[in-house]
């Protein structure tokens, strides 16, 4: 069925398209205009944008340490709204049903979980495959485990590490991998309860810069797509600017990620000794083309922090609110989930929510920049549609200053930054520089080949947010699953996996050192088929050659 | 093939399938309880007694809400069984019948074996209240305190106190004894607490998690919970997915509500307030424990464990008559078990796929 969407303001930085045009799809690709056939099916789009579905590099959404989450704070997710007849589940609040239906009315369509343990990647793929609609994928978590750590320790050849990294991919179907507080997860098990870039781990005498380094070379020899994805040390700290810029200083020029920025954009400055530093950062960003970030907006409301950056949620509990939580240490990498809630009236969360923005509006390149509120440690990702029309209007976030505590406004330059995102800017940053991140070949993109995962906005100047939050129509694959901001159907998405070529016999190897260490046969973790519902649909994303 | 019974007498499966339909389609208020069975079995049961409006209960949701209760109101330390067996320096087991609800314990932990990590120094371990001659392990120096359940919580309560050099009320003997664990406690590097939520209470959680957030403030310490019977853990981790919510959960008002006192199946039943059941206890064949015998019930259990009253549909064992994916204990994650003695008896997801369709068309999908 050939469908055509007439008369939109097609926006594909891919392509470089910016205008007025028609988009059409067939069998659930794009393709280019037919010669000589009329459409099956067109929707006269004039007065809407067109876009490739969006696609979230970064946001928690499934796993062990998500639901360990949901149920910690039942209080959090109560649904109002019965649920309508042909969407199973999809009103229980915050459920993987849920997750599906809300990323989808806003126009997304590839979802990246990003901190899936090697041990519970079954836990994650289950619940990935009852999200509906979207597709999805996730970051296994790798670095503070004893075998890494022990490979370095030993200066073993890097190809160890690399073919562990190689064989874990395959174990968990992961499509990359992500570095938390690299060393520091390990040391705390240790006692050790602060952790900086060149502080040693106790018993293998190697920094947290090391251990880094040696996963991004790593990384890149295994010639996945996607950089080494780093979660650096202290989060959330007063002055922690200068781990950050120390960081990007020892990327050695190979491609970095660095997650949630906003949390590493701290100076000390001010009565209070916190104060945004996000001027720096920027321009620190803006001058290193190796590193890509994201950004980790905080918005005002309530959260609950999840993170596998163990040491820091340990630090955070006295903090929480309200206050309880839950600290794993497990095998190598751990998790910890901390509720919190970001009130505009408090003055370290308004200077977090201002650095954010600094951040988004000081960089200059949004393919290096990614839009994330880290959800749901930020916010969660329903306040996306705020958080564009807050890139989009300085107006409004004029509005919002004035909602602030005077003395954060004084600490922050966001009053002086006049820069709006262009439509075409948020795209790049949604849809371009993902397909780019992650090296997808199939999406990211309304070229002739991708996969036809189109959202439309009906164009509101006026609200922005009204605009992203309700989807005019949304196209899975082809098919119409959002049609006025609800969803229509629920289809199964695809779950993206990388699968790159490794030594095998690194696995004899990691079978015994399951044995020894915990008694366990390593196979226990393996991601089989037939542990999976037969709707789990896989797909293989590319290596780099 | 899977074998059925009504009222104890046999019926063709087909005829079971359709009078289960029948039963639960025409109820209007359903309630899914037992809920012994694996992911794909509590998945399947989830979404049926959201489609019918009914509820959902699991038969060790007392033992699971004495470790999530404590969870979500005070928070909980954790750890997996590999990670204390690699690096717990001193393990305090609390509480009697640890083995009986995870006979791998000793086994699992290598408690007879000195921890790898921490410079291999060996394990001490103490135990708290264990069963008379419960504590007399070959291989394994065990310190223990003997103390009933109900003195669980006082003695908890009284080391913590002198983990914080706080003064208590015990003396002699048993203040010695006392003091000695709170220092061996204090002492540990990297240590674990190992309780059974099924052999314990919710304050005795709490009192046990309130002492390790102490040892935290100066050492490393967390917990390892042993999960109660009939898959808890993993349909908890199923359910939370799915709505949000543990078990004793509803779908009434369309929309999950969850509530330990409504939604328990053996109230819903008893007061009438539940209209028919779907008993499901595919591991051990575990009966009802409601009294009431005049509401409409259907059991899925294994061969062996027929009911005498009302519909029974023969399941299999999840992980020995069909793969199954569970929680481990072991590992503390979902893992695939093969099975070990395959059989054509159909899986609780199987029946439950059955049952839903051949529903009239006014259920929704």
């Amino acid at each position: 069925m050939l469908t055509c969407l007439s008369g939109g303001h097609v926006v594909d930085p891919v392509n470089g398209t910016d205008g007025v045009g028609d988009v059409y799809f067939e069998d659930g690709r794009v393709v280019a205009r037919p010669d000589g056939r009329k459409p099956d099916v067109t929707h006269d789009v004039s007065g809407h944008v067109v876009m490739a579905g969006a696609i979230d590099i970064h946001s928690h959404i499934a796993g062990g340490s998500v639901n360990t989450a949901r149920l910690l704070l039942p209080e959090a997710h109560r649904a109002h709204k019965a649920r309508p007849a042909a969407t199973p589940l999809s009103t229980a609040g915050w459920s993987t049903f849920q997750t599906g239906r809300l990323y989808a009315q806003m126009g997304y369509t590839t979802v990246i979980e990003p901190a899936v343990s090697p041990q519970h990647a079954l836990h994650a793929h289950l619940e990935l495959s009852d999200i509906p609609i979207i597709d999805k994928a996730f970051l296994t978590v790798l670095g503070n485990e004893p075998f890494v750590l022990g490979s370095f320790r030993d200066n073993e050849s890097p190809n160890v590490v690399q073919d562990y990294i190689g064989a874990t991919l395959e174990a968990t179907r992961a499509i990359g991998i992500k570095c938390v507080n690299a060393g520091g997860v390990d040391a705390f098990k240790k006692n050790v309860r602060a952790f900086s870039l060149d502080d040693v781990v106790p018993e293998y005498g190697l920094t947290s810069r090391e251990i880094f380094q040696r996963m991004q070379r790593a990384v890149h020899a295994t010639g996945i797509s996607h950089p080494l994805h780093l979660h650096m040390n202290n989060l959330g700290l007063p002055g922690n600017v200068e781990t950050a810029l120390a960081t990007i200083d020892a990327s050695q020029g190979l491609r970095l990620h660095l997650a949630h920025v906003q949390f590493y954009a701290y100076g000390k400055e001010g009565k209070n000794g916190f104060s945004s530093a996000a001027a720096q950062f920027a321009e620190k960003i803006n001058s290193s083309p190796n590193v890509t970030v994201d950004v980790g907006q905080v918005m005002f409301a309530d959260i609950v922090t999840i993170s596998s950056d163990v040491m820091k949620q340990f630090n955070s509990l006295p903090g929480g609110r309200p206050k309880k939580g839950v600290i794993l240490d497990a095998e190598g990498n751990g998790a910890g989930v901390v509720p919190y809630s970001y009130r505009i009236s408090d003055f370290f969360n308004a200077v977090q929510w201002a650095a954010g923005l600094e951040l988004f509006l000081l960089t200059n390149d949004p393919m290096r920049v990614f839009f994330t509120t880290d959800h749901p440690n930020g916010a969660p990702f329903t306040t996306y549609p705020e958080v564009f029309a807050l890139l989009m209007s300085a107006d409004k976030r004029a509005q919002w200053l004035s909602r602030l505590p005077a003395d954060v406004v004084a600490l922050t330059n966001l009053p002086a930054i006049k820069r709006e995102y262009t439509i075409y800017e948020i795209a790049t940053m949604t849809r371009a520089a993902p397909r780019k991140l992650y090296g997808f070949e199939d999406r990211g993109s309304l070229g002739a080949g991708s996969v036809a995962d189109v959202a439309v906005y009906k164009t509101n100047e006026k609200d922005r947010a009204e605009m992203f939050r309700h989807a005019a129509y949304v196209f899975k694959d082809g098919e119409l699953v959002v049609r006025n901001g609800d969803v229509a159907r629920y289809t199964r998405g695809k779950t993206l996996h990388v699968k790159p070529e490794y030594n095998k016999t690194i696995n004899k190897r990691l079978d015994s050192y399951y044995e020894d260490l915990y008694g366990l046969r390593r196979g226990m973790f393996r991601v089989e088929d037939e542990a999976l519902p037969a709707s789990q649909v896989f797909a293989e994303v590319p290596c780099r050659s | 093939m899977s074998k059925a019974t009504l009222d104890g007498a046999p019926i063709a499966i087909e005829d079971a399938y359709q009078h289960a339909a029948k039963i639960l389609g025409g109820a209007k208020f359903p309630v899914v309880a037992g809920l012994a069975t694996d992911a794909a079995g509590a998945r399947a049961a989830i979404l049926l007694a959201e489609r019918l409006r009914g509820a959902y209960d699991h038969l060790a949701s007392d033992q699971i809400f004495n470790d999530l209760d404590v969870t979500r109101s005070f928070g909980m330390f954790i750890t997996t069984p590999a990670e204390a067996r690699a690096r717990a320096d001193v393990v305090l087991l609390v509480g009697p019948g640890l083995t009986e609800h995870w006979p791998a314990l000793f086994e699992r932990l290598a408690l007879g074996e000195p921890a790898r990590f921490n410079d291999a120094a060996p394990r001490k371990i103490l135990w708290l209240g264990p069963k008379r001659n419960e504590a007399k392990v070959e291989g394994v120096e065990i310190e223990t305190i003997a103390a009933t359940p109900q003195a669980l919580p006082g003695l908890l309560l009284a080391i913590r106190a002198r983990v914080g050099g706080r003064p208590i009320t015990l003396n002699g003997a048993a203040a010695k004894k006392i003091d000695a664990y709170a220092a061996t406690l204090k002492a540990a590097r990297f240590g674990a607490v190992v309780w059974s939520a099924s052999a314990i209470d919710g304050l005795t959680v709490e009192a046990l998690q309130g002492l390790v957030t102490d040892l935290n403030a100066n050492t490393r310490f967390t917990g390892v919970p042993i999960g109660a019977r009939g898959g808890a853990s993993g349909v908890v981790q199923v359910g939370g997915w799915m709505t949000g919510f543990p078990p004793r959960t509803g779908f009434g008002r369309g929309y999950p509500e969850h509530d330990p006192w409504r939604f328990d199946a053996r109230r819903l039943v008893d007061s009438g307030e539940a209209d028919a059941a779907l008993w499901i206890s595919a591991h051990g064949g575990e009966a009802p424990a409601w009294t009431r015998d005049d509401v409409p019930l259907i059991t899925l259990a294994p061969a062996g464990a027929g009911a005498a009253r009302g519909l029974y549909i023969e399941v299999g064992r999840p992980g020995e008559t069909h793969d199954a994916v569970e929680l481990a204990q072991e590992t503390s994650s979902f893992v695939l078990r093969r099975a070990t003695a395959p059989s054509e008896a159909p899986s609780v997801a199987e029946v439950i796929h059955a049952i839903s369709a051949r529903f009239s068309e006014d259920v929704p999908c």
